[in-house]
């Protein structure tokens, strides 16, 4: 065959409709993985950028020493922006003596290079955002501040032997989050003025940060490059804040696994429709073969029409795909914020290549076996028409498979699961659907007419239609797990930060101002938290090892999570806190007058700390020695105050604690701390407010994405269905002739259509829904690390669901099949 | 002395059914010689049909060998089979069997582009005027009449100018008036082309017409 007769054939195949499937499932496979990705890719980079505020840079170099220099001079060969930050606490003095333990942070020019600095006039108001820094020699406070230390903009105020003008009142920092409990009230500076100040001592208590901005590959080019340890640590949004970090990553495997599914639906519609085809073009072949065409020509004119098939279709899918993502950028770009940044060419690539995988794993296998036809099939119909090889077909469906969800999850371990759900739920839906179509032909007896011949028809292709229940099975069940994951994740993340979530934290609360304090939060507060006692104290001795010691021994790289030597707030508990989980262990029983502690099931593995290990702290120069007698998993996306380690009652009582409670403040009551902090000055009020909200916009855009994915992997879902429709038709339609040109009324032929899609589609509704609850609910616990959870909703629904669902496209897709007379499709020219 | 283009010795063909062992053909031995026509005729299930894709290369037999112009098609596998069937064998189907795609130009210029010959249109274009159908270069098979269709087969039978030409049931599909039409065509474009004619029948008008008829009854010859 020639390459010209074979696009003949080709254009005259597609004109004729023969191709049209294959090239729309073709296109929409490509299209959707392409409209996904580039949308997925620009929005994670936006997400990532965003959430990159929290950090105020893209990464930095954390140490507690001074950045070596030769880090930068490597971050400036790669254009790499830099600005430096310095962290300590401190006293602020003012005028009229009285002071304060700020948190000091000194910056230089350019800081922050992610997300904006807000500053007012007055204190405890929103302000405007800012590009400039503090000028040097001056300061600017935080909110707080003013009432505590009773000041005004244009006062003065001491650090260290240097004095500053309050110039502004700072009341918001991009990279204020982290750990809330390192937070004193925050003065900002420049980073030229502390040498003046005198605070940094040798042995000071310094954090140095080098933020540091570029691109992606830049900044990994220079993680490689540096030698980092033992001075510093490289830190990224993931490793900084757990919370955004684990809502990201979640978000980006749901976006994976709604990308793949709709491509591997996609796949299902183009083995579909290239079956079809390659049945369809048994007589062809056999003519052909009669005629001197050899089965290499035979290969070879099929693998170049596919070719070119592919080629076209993956070109049209690019293009569909761009222009679906320009639209849908368009539609979300009044809810999005932030500007989306270019795409790069990576989604194209994917798309492009997901083309050549679906082609060469669903659409290749029917056509190569067209080369085995016999040439005998044009004299005997009966011959010549063997099946494809099902290994060959399968085989190169589940490599393909397998290859896109490796290659698009870049996880073995959801590729492993995905597949065993997917066998497992195809053995069970076989046994499941063959039941049930012989339980509907029992039933079918006793029908009338209509339903007698649906259901007859039912069962005598049985074959046919296990396979059909089992793919629209398979779509309905992909659609399930999606919907109920994305409600899942949906309700995680909002219930992470309720409406009335505590958006303030007050701590050094003394014993004695508890109740006062109490009463003013009861009658200006919205909600008020629990009361937790805190007391600072730093481990020294694990089993009588020193703390450094036994961290070197179990933890030699440095760096990475908590140090066990670190001060540490410690609280202690008669009851576990609601929102913590005993995973090792048992809780104390009240009256037992034991020291013990309780740790948080990351802190102690880290650590190499276990059950009966005896720990030693330093509480105030003091030794107290406790026991550890649990662990506990926290959940450190909640924004409530978390603690590594707690004490059991009695152990701690002898030292003097200060308090520390929540409450939740509208926006405009946020007056309120100026009155709260002129009458108690000593105490420290943390606003998490514009945390929490920054947590909640970037959520909401999680969100959005989360449902367009869910939107595309419908249009995929319905296009297997047509395509699985379209594939039985041509057995439909002959048999349907026949029974009109026996006298059966269109009527009948239409109601008979109506039962056995809306049968089909109930059986596959039921089979969906034992597979979706039970993947759903290892998806929940493996992947999400959700809780799990039972739908007795989707019982009901899924079946019903499913008989509408199959019964709209099965209808509208045999329109033709009704109206055209019955003469074309037995002369087998429609 | 005529040469022989068609021989087989003992051939026969079995295949397995539920019931165990089907014999179709059993000791199949012929000679058909150049420019004979010959009708092969016999009841339903005779085995007229399995013969003639033997004798065609279109199919194997179980045992016995086979031999077209010359060459033992039996021994080759599939793709050598179809080379020889391109280059000596011409066919005429009960179905017609056209391209639906193609148009009735097209058709008739499959065997000549397979062979990649460039002067396959010209060569089509005659054969459609020569049937008749010069009115009816760009018709798609749909648009034809079974006669019309019959009548593009058999220019296509002869685009491929060969040396033998099987029909299988050529007339089954028409009315006798258009079957008695094509079934002149047939055997004059036979006779210009001098070509070597073996037809599967129920016709007996047809078989009348052939030099000879070989006559099967249930898979052996019996006259």
């Amino acid at each position: 065959m020639t390459p010209a007769m074979v696009l003949r054939l080709a254009w005259r195949d597609w004109r004729g409709g023969e191709l049209g499937l294959l090239v729309i499932a073709l296109m929409v496979a490509v299209g959707t993985v392409t409209a996904v990705s580039l949308f997925v890719d620009r929005l994670q980079q936006a997400l990532l950028s965003e959430s990159s505020t929290f950090l105020a840079a893209d990464r930095y170099i954390g140490g507690s020493q001074e950045i070596p220099v030769e880090f930068r001079a490597a971050a400036s060969e790669r254009d790499i922006e830099m600005a430096d930050t310095m962290s300590f606490p401190s006293m602020v003095f003012a005028s009229d003596d009285r002071s304060q333990l700020v948190s000091v942070k000194a910056v230089s020019p350019g800081y922050p290079l992610r997300g904006v600095l807000r500053t007012a006039d007055e204190p405890f108001t929103r302000g405007e955002p800012t590009t400039q820094l503090p000028q040097q020699g001056e300061v600017w406070l935080d909110s707080r501040l003013f009432p505590a230390l009773g000041l005004s903009l244009g006062d003065r105020v001491e650090v260290g032997v240097a004095a500053f003008t309050v110039s502004r009142v700072l009341t918001q920092e991009p990279d204020r989050g982290g750990s809330m409990y390192d937070l004193g009230p925050r003065l900002l500076m420049r980073v030229e003025d502390v040498p003046a100040t005198e605070v940094v001592q040798p042995g000071s208590r310094i954090s140095y940060r080098l933020l540091l901005r570029g691109d992606d590959d830049a900044l990994s080019e220079l993680k490689d490059s540096l030698e980092l340890k033992p001075c510093c640590w490289w830190r990224g949004i993931r490793e900084s804040s757990p919370a955004i970090g684990s809502a990201l990553a979640r978000a980006e495997s749901f976006l994976l696994l709604g990308g793949l599914l709709g491509v591997l639906l996609a796949g299902v519609a183009v083995a579909l429709s290239a079956n079809r085809y390659a049945r369809r073009h048994y007589d062809h072949v056999g003519v052909l073969k009669t005629l001197g065409a050899t089965p290499n020509q035979i290969l070879f004119g099929y693998l170049l029409l596919l070719t070119v098939v592919g080629a076209v279709a993956a070109a049209f899918g690019l293009l569909i795909g761009a222009g679906l993502h320009l639209a849908l950028v368009a539609i979300l770009q009044s809810m999005i914020p932030v500007e989306l940044p270019a795409p790069t060419m990576r989604p194209l690539a994917l798309g492009a290549v997901t083309g050549m995988i679906c082609v060469l794993a669903f659409a290749l296998p029917p056509l190569l076996h067209l080369k085995n036809v016999s040439p005998m099939r044009v004299i005997r119909r009966d011959l010549g028409s063997a099946p494809p090889s099902q290994v060959l077909s399968y085989g190169a469906a589940i490599v393909g498979s397998l290859g896109l969800l490796i290659w698009y999850s870049g996880s073995l371990f959801l590729t492993f699961w995905t597949l065993v759900g997917t066998l497992s739920a195809l053995l069970l839906f076989g046994l499941l659907a063959n039941l049930l179509l012989r339980g509907g032909r029992v039933l079918g007896m006793q029908a009338g007419s209509g339903w007698r011949l649906a259901l007859a028809g039912l069962q005598r292709r049985r074959r046919e239609n296990t396979a059909q229940i089992l793919i629209f099975g398979l779509a309905i069940m992909l659609l399930l797990i999606l919907l109920l994951l994305r409600t899942a994740l949906l309700d995680e993340w909002r219930n992470q930060v309720p409406d009335n979530a505590p958006n303030h934290f007050a701590m050094n609360i003394t014993p004695d101002d508890v109740a006062e304090i109490g009463l003013m939060l009861d009658a200006n507060a919205r909600e008020q938290g629990g009361l937790y006692p805190m007391i600072r104290g730093r481990t020294v001795a694990v089993n009588g090892i020193d703390a450094k010691d036994w961290e070197e021994q179990h933890r030699p790289q440095r760096g990475e999570g908590p140090r066990l030597s670190s001060s540490r707030n410690l609280t202690w508990a008669s009851e576990m806190p609601g929102e913590n989980k005993l995973v090792a262990g048992d809780w104390w029983q009240p009256g037992d007058t034991r020291s013990m502690v309780s740790l948080e099931d990351d802190y102690a593995e880290d650590l190499g700390l276990s059950i009966g290990d005896v720990m030693t702290f330093d509480i105030a120069g003091q030794r107290v020695e406790a026991e550890v007698t649990n662990l506990r998993r926290l959940d450190w996306e909640s924004m409530r105050p978390n603690f590594f380690i707690i004490f059991s009652p009695g152990a701690l009582e002898s030292f003097p604690a200060t308090y520390m409670t929540s409450f939740y403040l509208e926006a405009d009551q946020k007056r309120f701390l100026n009155e709260l902090l002129g009458r108690f000055p000593t105490i420290t009020v943390i606003e998490v407010d514009a945390l929490i909200a920054q947590v909640k916009s970037i959520i909401d855009r999680v969100t959005q994405a989360v449902e367009l994915v869910l939107g595309l992997v419908l249009a995929s879902g319905c296009l297997v269905l047509i395509a699985s429709i379209q594939a039985s038709k041509d057995g439909r339609m002959s048999e349907h002739a026949l029974i009109r040109t026996l006298g059966g009324s269109r009527k009948l032929i239409t109601g008979s259509l109506a039962v056995e899609f809306a049968t089909l589609g109930l059986f596959a509704g039921a089979v969906a829904v034992v597979g979706a609850e039970i993947t759903v609910a290892i998806l929940e616990t493996q992947v999400f690390d959700l809780g799990v959870s039972f739908h007795p909703w989707l019982w009901l629904f899924g079946p019903l669901i499913g008989a509408l669902i199959i019964f709209v496209v099965g209808m509208a897709g045999t329109r033709s099949l009704i109206s055209s007379p019955p003469i074309m499709v037995l002369r087998g020219l429609n | 002395m005529s040469r022989v283009v068609v021989k087989t010795e003992g051939i026969a063909k079995i295949v397995p059914t539920a019931e165990g062992q089907l014999t179709i053909l059993e000791g199949i031995d012929l000679e058909i010689n150049a420019g004979e026509s010959v009708a092969i005729v016999g009841a339903s299930g005779s085995g007229k049909t399995t013969l003639l894709g033997i004798l065609a290369g279109l199919d194997m037999p179980s045992s016995g060998s086979a031999w077209l112009g010359g060459v033992e098609i039996t021994a080759l596998d599939e793709e050598k089979r179809a080379k020889v069937r391109g280059e000596q064998v011409g066919f005429v189907f009960q179905t017609f069997q056209l391209l639906g795609s193609l148009t009735a130009l097209e058709n008739v210029m499959l065997p000549g582009e397979l062979r990649g010959e460039s002067g396959a249109e010209k060569d089509a274009r005659d054969l459609l005027e020569k049937v008749g159908l010069a009115e009816r270069f760009a018709h798609y098979p749909r648009q034809l009449s079974g006669g019309e269709q019959q009548r593009v087969a058999i220019a296509r039978a002869f685009a491929s100018r060969p040396n033998v030409l099987f029909a299988d049931e050529p007339t089954g599909n028409l009315d006798s008036s258009t079957g008695h039409k094509v079934i002149e065509l047939l055997f004059n474009l036979n006779k210009e082309y001098a070509t070597t004619l073996i037809l599967v029948t129920h016709d007996d008008r047809l078989a009348e017409r052939c030099d000879r008829t070989i006559v099967l009854d249930a898979g052996r010859i019996v006259s």
